[in-house]
């Protein structure tokens, strides 16, 4: 700059937020005395519309060309001032803010101390923003194409939604079907659809969809690049059949030699499989696996005198040599719905889930109500002989969630409503039994959920306020112990079954995304939003967005609105084609830069590399920034040796004048 | 052990080699106790290296101290190999500098000379005061036996040797593609004594040792310049803007200074001993790089300068770090 920098200092009151604790008009008249400052005004808000007014004409009138704003904290309100700074022809990154707000008024009671301080931040902002650069939003290109990792509800429906739009859509699911946990339900609270109906004809819509390129018993092994341009690798694993030859008829299983001895997943281990397997009867895609856990032929070498699904498969369709497949591409966003896992009630040793066959957890009790399941939707409890219809039942709600002890301590959301379903499913089916829930509270939140609530208690479903401490077995019966607090008194209940209503947890292999996208998790260990409120499907990587429950537990409706919101948020940025990124980012000066790649192992988001360059006559190696990927978090220029990365807008140069200011003013 | 000839004879050998620029080892120096870097492109010149209990110099810091002069246009850079002699101590700054790019593996070749231990200059100057000739030295079984004029004294190691020495585990080079003979026995452990016996003091004792310590800094940057670890293009504490250390000599300066390298060295420092042996002054420099180096160690398992393959410290990062340290 060779003219003089022409500063406008502007002090915001925010109603009584900031005029209450500090003299805002001593603040003004302050600032108007520091050097470079051409006007200083306060104002009662200045985020409002004749607020910016005041700004863009000191801006037109008074020829500003630095402004600084001292109010809230910038991540509330820098934007709303870089437009106004913009709209008055001014580049947008000659703004500091002062936040005077959380910083100040907000943290402070003594008036003249806090205005003390606030001529302080503002004299620090004035001092830098006179040294602050003007920096360009660049713009890169959109790869019209959406990675959907998960295919549970919510990857099925935030996946039909893009490819409506007219989008790519690739899907990658860990197992051999989409459907996910939904698919293993029998019914839903609180109208009781038919799980299966509702969802098959969405899995179908998958498969089928021509813009949907489906990946099942695939895994996402690594993501590079930035939004609008991440670069997908995929490990399609072996599945020892071949996927366009199989038709699905099922004879290879009926012939495998171990049919009918390996628990089925889908089914919870209450039913039996082959080795070769479909998950479930209406798994998409309609094809076979063989587990190469099991498969006698795969473990051994050896199935008999040769593996029977051979022989049995007229579509010639089993191949023993394939091999894992590497599968690359490239799309523009990510959405990210790997879901959930249950919380392992062997943790609570208490309710002797590992020690008895008749505590069961909510999931298995599913499939046995279900058509579909391994008893045929009968409610049976035990094989041969010992099985016995159950007389007495009890839920107890609560199990791994808001519970300290095993570190859950959040609420799982679908607990309360799944035990009343399920309750209501087994009054139905045994109308002579008797059901009673256990619980600490109960949370009908959604619609129609109370009146659900309130339709199974009177269909003679008891509800007793109170969490057991143990169960034991007394004869043929279980004995629960428990303390009836509203009643107030201690309990020793006789059953036949227990079910527990065991919580939601985030995956077990959750740190496979984290370390490959660099997501955060809450304390929850489920992936962390951008915001709790106003960016619920955002993560703070650009043009990753999750839906379902990776990101917290959730139920079926709330799943399905987080997929469509992660499906608009993925199509906003397909659509526009184009992506504004982030200008105060990293800076590498390669002159003084050595080389060291320090900064490449600490970024953390991956955008740095190590390039080599001609530097008169020789070849060396410097570290150099891509600018799509660089946050601006400023990890770099605080690693380096020699100085050499710097963040714009918080370069040395300009932070040094700021903290001076702070230690020289008394 | 110490086998000159051997030395000398593989020197030659590697200087003949087309792809190698020249061969960095040590010489006599020009008086008394005194060794000097021996740059040899030719092989004559392999006749005056030697290996002696005085061969002190860690020559790795050569490697990046070269100045890359501008190629002229249509000319190549020439990219042939250096060729270095190292002790255990010096190889472990050449992996350091591998770990941190600052050199490449294949544009070295690296003989090793296992060590039994170099000597103190000040330790040996104060037995032998005043010694103007040169004087040749070398080990014999727990001795360092000293050619002087007036006949060959022996001294016990002990007496004579760097401390760096006496507590060395790393005698052996970690990494070579030429060891020059056996390996020798290394120290088992170290303990930091030297360090424990400065943090059991009080801070004021402390602060009072350094003090006067720094305020005899003349800050002439021997230090920094004869430390294979310290070779950014562009030192941050030459920089004028922003001007981090001011360039006037009072104890405020120079202890930011003597802090800010310290920091910059923490989980870099191999404990070579080169910037105390040459600081003029005599500030026991090791004392406060030992202090961080024992820190690494104790808290991050990290020992800098023994694995080629291995991430940086101060950019490599475990969930289950310790940070019990911030405050």
């Amino acid at each position: 700059m060779n003219n003089k920098p022409k500063i406008g200092v502007y002090v915001c009151h925010c109603g009584m937020n900031i005029a209450k604790t500090v003299d805002v008009e001593a603040v003004s008249e302050f600032a108007s005395r520091l050097p470079y400052v051409k006007v200083a005004r306060n104002y009662s808000y200045m985020c409002s519309d004749p607020g910016q007014q005041l700004i863009k004409e000191d801006i037109k009138n008074e020829g500003l060309t630095r402004v600084v704003v001292a109010s809230c904290s910038p991540r509330m309100h820098e934007n709303t001032f870089r437009k106004t700074l913009a709209a008055a022809g001014l580049n947008p990154y000659y703004l500091e803010m002062a936040n005077i707000r959380e910083h100040c008024s907000w943290v402070h009671e003594n008036r003249e101390e806090a205005t003390a301080k606030a001529k302080k931040l503002v004299y620090a902002a004035v001092a830098k923003v006179r040294l602050l650069e003007p920096l360009e939003e660049k713009e890169v290109e959109v790869e019209p194409s959406a990675l959907i990792v998960g295919g549970g509800i919510a990857g099925i429906q935030a996946a039909l939604d893009i490819a409506a739009a007219g989008f790519k859509v690739y899907m990658v699911e860990k197992t051999p079907s989409v459907g996910g946990k939904m698919s293993q339900l029998d019914k839903t609270f609180p109208t009781l659809d038919c799980s299966a109906c509702i969802l098959t004809p969405k899995m179908v819509d998958v498969a089928s969809h021509p813009n949907i390129e489906l990946m099942t018993y695939s895994q996402v092994e690594d993501i590079t690049g930035y939004v609008g341009n991440f670069n997908v690798k995929v490990r399609k694993k072996a599945r020892y059949v071949d996927i366009n030859k199989c038709t699905g008829c099922g004879a290879c299983a009926q012939e495998c030699r171990l049919a009918g001895t390996i628990p089925s997943e889908f089914n919870m281990g209450l039913g039996k499989r082959a080795a070769i397997y479909l998950p479930f009867p209406q798994a998409v895609p309609a094809k076979y696996t063989i587990d190469k856990e099991r498969c006698l032929f795969l473990t051994r070498g050896k199935c008999g005198k040769g593996p029977k699904c051979i022989e049995a498969c007229a579509a010639g369709a089993i191949n023993f040599e394939q091999q894992d497949e590497i599968v690359e591409f490239k799309v523009g966003t990510i959405i990210i719905a790997t879901g959930y896992e249950l919380f392992d009630p062997a943790k609570k040793p208490e309710y002797g889930y590992a020690d008895y066959d008749n505590v069961i957890t909510g999931l298995e009790l599913e499939r046995l109500v279900a058509a579909s399941g391994p008893t045929g939707g009968e409610i049976v409890i035990g094989k041969g002989e010992k099985a016995i219809v159950p007389k007495e039942v009890a839920f107890i709600s609560c199990v791994g969630s808001r519970d300290e002890s095993v570190g859950k301590p959040y609420c799982s959301r679908v607990c309360c409503m799944y035990s009343a379903k399920l309750a209501h499913l087994v009054t139905e089916k045994l109308p002579d039994a008797n059901v009673r829930i256990y619980y600490m509270d109960v949370r009908a939140f959604g619609k129609g959920y109370e009146e659900f609530y309130d339709r199974v208690r009177r269909e003679g479903v008891r509800y007793i306020r109170g969490n057991p401490s143990e169960i034991f077995k007394r004869g043929d019966k279980l004995v629960i112990k428990a303390e009836d607090t509203l009643a107030g008194r201690t309990l020793e209940d006789e059953v036949d079954l227990v079910v527990l209503a065991t919580g939601l947890e985030p995956r077990q292999d959750a740190r496979e995304i984290i370390d490959i996208l660099k997501l955060s998790q809450s304390a929850d260990g489920f992936y962390l939003e951008a915001h709790p409120k106003l960016a619920p499907v955002d993560t703070a990587t650009d043009g990753v967005y999750l839906a379902g429950c990776a990101q917290g537990p959730k139920d079926i409706p709330d799943t399905v609105a987080q997929a469509k919101g992660a499906a608009s948020s993925a199509l906003i940025l397909l659509s526009s084609g184009k992506v504004k990124v982030q200008a105060q980012i990293s800076n590498i000066n390669e002159a003084t830069c050595r080389g060291c790649g320090y900064c490449v192992e600490i970024c953390p988001f991956g955008a740095i590399d190590l390039v080599e360059v001609n530097r008169m006559g020789n070849i060396v190696q410097v570290a150099r920034v891509n600018e799509a990927l660089c946050k601006g978090c400023g990890a770099c220029a605080a690693g380096c040796f020699s100085g050499s990365a710097q963040q714009k807008s918080f370069k040395d140069q300009q932070i040094l004048p700021q903290i001076a200011v702070l230690g020289a003013m008394k | 052990m110490a086998d000159l000839e051997k030395l000398r004879a593989v020197a030659k050998e590697t200087v003949s080699r087309d792809d190698v620029k020249y061969l960095i080892g040590w010489r006599q120096g020009t008086y008394g106790f005194r060794v000097s870097p021996h740059f040899i492109t030719e092989p004559e010149e392999a006749d005056k290296l030697i290996f002696s209990p005085l061969c002190s110099n860690n020559l790795a810091t050569y490697l990046t101290l070269v100045e890359k002069l501008p190629v002229p246009r249509g000319q190549e850079p020439d990219t042939r190999k250096i060729a270095l002699m190292v002790k255990g101590c010096d190889s472990r700054a050449v992996v350091q500098q591998l770990v941190e790019q600052g050199i490449k593996r294949e544009s070295v070749i690296i003989i090793g000379c296992p060590c039994q231990g170099v000597v103190d200059l000040a330790k040996v100057e104060e037995k032998f005061p005043a010694v103007l000739e040169q004087v040749e030295a070398r080990w014999d079984d727990g001795k360092i036996v000293f050619k002087l004029s007036e006949g060959e004294k022996a001294v016990p190691r002990e007496e004579v040797l760097a401390d760096k020495c006496l507590r060395c585990r790393y005698p052996n080079p970690v990494t070579a593609d030429t060891l020059l003979w056996e390996k020798v026995e290394a120290e088992s452990n170290d303990e930091y004594a030297d360090v424990g016996e400065l943090e059991g003091k009080a801070p004021e004792e402390r602060w009072s040792f350094w003090e006067a310590y720094f305020s005899s800094c003349i800050r002439c940057y021997s230090c920094r310049n004869v430390c294979p670890m310290c070779y950014c293009e562009d030192c941050i504490l030459d920089r004028l803007n922003p001007t981090w250390v001011n360039r006037s000599n009072n104890i405020s300066e120079n202890t930011a200074f003597h802090l800010a390298r310290a920091f910059h060295l923490a989980g870099r420092c191999i404990e070579c001993g080169e910037c105390e042996r040459v600081c003029p002054v005599n500030i026991p420099l090791m004392k406060l790089n030992r202090k961080l180096t024992k820190e690494v160690r104790e808290k991050f398992e990290y020992e800098p300068g023994t694995d080629p393959d291995s991430k940086p410290l101060q950019a490599s990062y475990r969930p289950n770090d310790q940070e019990n340290f911030i405050l």
